[in-house]
């Protein structure tokens, strides 16, 4: 089973409890979820994301080889910035994964998956540069380093008193190679992350980023698990793979069912997988929209989990994808499927929960306003 | 104090009331005057974590030992509480309506969930003594 490299140090110094995630053994928590999000969403907290799968991709095809996997144009991207996140479909438009994508070089690409798909994204990805004769030489780095998020309004001013103010000046979804933060050799700092908030992505070797964080606890920044950044994640909308999007069609709507915005997808673009499917969705229309179901007052701490049925008029119209609890709202939340004659926003809805309806609202993402 | 036994299990520590008994599935029960108090354990509620919300029975609900009595909304999953004997419903505690928090502060105490007024009070002496459940949770047998 993997793990995260740091995780006994993690539980020996930080108080860490591990848990499964996926296949990963990972901090689950540490002292209450819910404090945990609060402190990313009102000052700062860090996260240990090593299970994320790290792929460095190299050689005079990477473009072409990119191109032709993921839905958006990556041939304006500058070095030294990420693009995405960006989608790589099947030929049914059903969404494979989605991820980050961060330019070094002409030639050399690095891309983070999500973890629960990393070994089957790295053998299609071999398979698809074979079958193009594209000259790319495809690496899995997942276990070379520890990947940190740093997120929170505070991030910047942390880092700056870490002495790296340089940091602070970074722009959002740039990042930098080979930098030094308190003596701590960083491999990789992006202005990135996946809460909402402003932060950072920091890879580096594995007792190096143990030096770091221990630098960062001293700072006040409080160490995060699993649990909060699922609920960070809910709270801005954001997808998760194997709930949200998959590639079994009988099981998963098309890509452009998901809205996933942030510009995943560019209609100028021709050449890539799954296109020819997506354009006929867009065409011809989607039956179901991704979109946000929040519990209502007298229902607020009612949690509508994975499964769950959305009913208006004792009819069926959608099935919830994700359910978690809004730490900021302090109402259950979820992302659910809906029909797409029935999705509208502000509209009352039922959702069944254990054979009772409670009353919910159909909304927009993200659920708090930033 | 003499009134709870301390239990160490995966370095963390857990508390055992010696002043009732425990069931497999980690709730307590007390007998008490007007019936059995009844509640989840110190263990259960750092399994659960964060627990934000409970669906309760509404007073005069039959129950069956072993079978739900109320729903516990965790951020990490919906648990059931299995009643630890058969009877009435007789009270439930309305402020973990608004105050679920308190399953987490004080699970032995202002946490409780429910009194049942049992159809039979021998049925207290099946379950675990607190020596048992505590054995159990060393031994990392607790839990649903």
């Amino acid at each position: 089973m993997p793990r995260i490299p740091l995780l006994d140090f993690y539980v020996e110094k930080l108080g860490a409890e591990p848990g499964r995630f996926g296949d990963w053994e990972v901090p689950m928590l540490y002292t209450s979820a819910i404090e945990e999000h609060m402190s990313v969403r009102t000052s700062a907290g860090f996260f240990d994301v090593s299970h994320m799968g790290r792929v460095i991709l190299k050689g005079p095809d990477v473009l072409d080889l990119i191109q032709k996997i993921y839905t958006k144009d990556l041939s304006k991207v500058k070095e030294g910035w990420l693009s995405g996140p960006t989608l790589a479909l099947n030929e049914y438009a059903r969404v494979k994964d989605d991820e980050m994508l961060y330019k070094v070089s002409d030639e050399e690409w690095l891309l983070v998956t999500n973890a629960l798909v990393r070994e089957k994204m790295l053998s299609y990805i071999k398979e698809i540069a074979s079958k193009h004769d594209y000259h790319v030489e495809i690496r899995d780095m997942t276990f070379d380093y520890s990947m940190i998020a740093l997120q929170g309004p505070r991030s910047p001013q942390i880092l700056e008193e870490l002495g790296a103010g340089w940091a602070a000046d970074m722009k959002v979804l740039e990042f930098r190679i080979n930098e030094e933060i308190m003596g701590r050799k960083v491999f990789l700092i992006s202005r990135s992350g996946w809460t909402g908030e402003d932060g950072y992505e920091i890879w580096g070797e594995h007792k190096e980023i143990a030096g770091l964080v221990e630098k960062l606890v001293e700072k006040g920044v409080k160490p995060a698990g699993i649990i909060a950044r699922d609920t960070l994640r809910m709270e801005m909308g954001f997808v998760l793979g194997g709930h949200e999007y998959g590639e079994d069609p009988l099981k998963y709507p098309c890509a452009l069912s998901l809205r996933y915005g942030l510009g995943a997808i560019s209609w100028k673009k021709h050449g890539f997988i799954g296109e020819e499917a997506l354009r006929a969705y867009r065409r011809e229309g989607v039956r179901w929209i991704r979109v946000g179901v929040k519990m209502g007052k007298k229902a607020a701490r009612i949690i509508p989990r994975e499964g769950a049925k959305l009913v208006v008029e004792d009819q069926v119209v959608g099935w919830v994808t994700s359910g978690s609890f809004s730490p900021v709202l302090k109402r259950g939340i979820a992302q659910a499927y809906i029909d797409a004659r029935y999705a509208i926003f502000g509209e009352p809805i039922d959702v069944e929960v254990r054979g009772k309806l409670y009353q919910a609202k159909i909304v927009d993402f993200p659920f708090i306003r930033k | 104090m003499a009134d709870e036994i301390i239990v160490e299990y995966k370095g963390r520590k857990y508390v055992v009331k010696t002043d009732r008994r425990y069931t497999e599935t980690d709730e307590w029960a007390k007998p008490e005057e007007n019936g059995v108090r009844v509640g989840i354990t110190d263990y259960a509620q750092r399994e659960l974590h964060d627990i934000v919300g409970v669906d309760l029975p509404e007073p005069g609900t039959r129950v069956k030992k072993g079978e739900e009595l109320a729903v516990v909304e965790s951020v990490k999953a919906t648990s059931d509480v299995y009643s630890p004997v058969s009877g009435e419903v007789v009270e439930v505690n309305e402020r973990l309506y608004e105050e679920p928090e308190l399953l987490n502060k004080d699970p032995y105490g202002e946490g409780w969930i429910a009194i049942i007024k049992p159809d039979d009070p021998s049925e207290l002496d099946e379950l675990l003594s607190p020596e048992d459940y505590a054995e159990r949770i060393k031994q990392g047998k607790a839990g649903h």
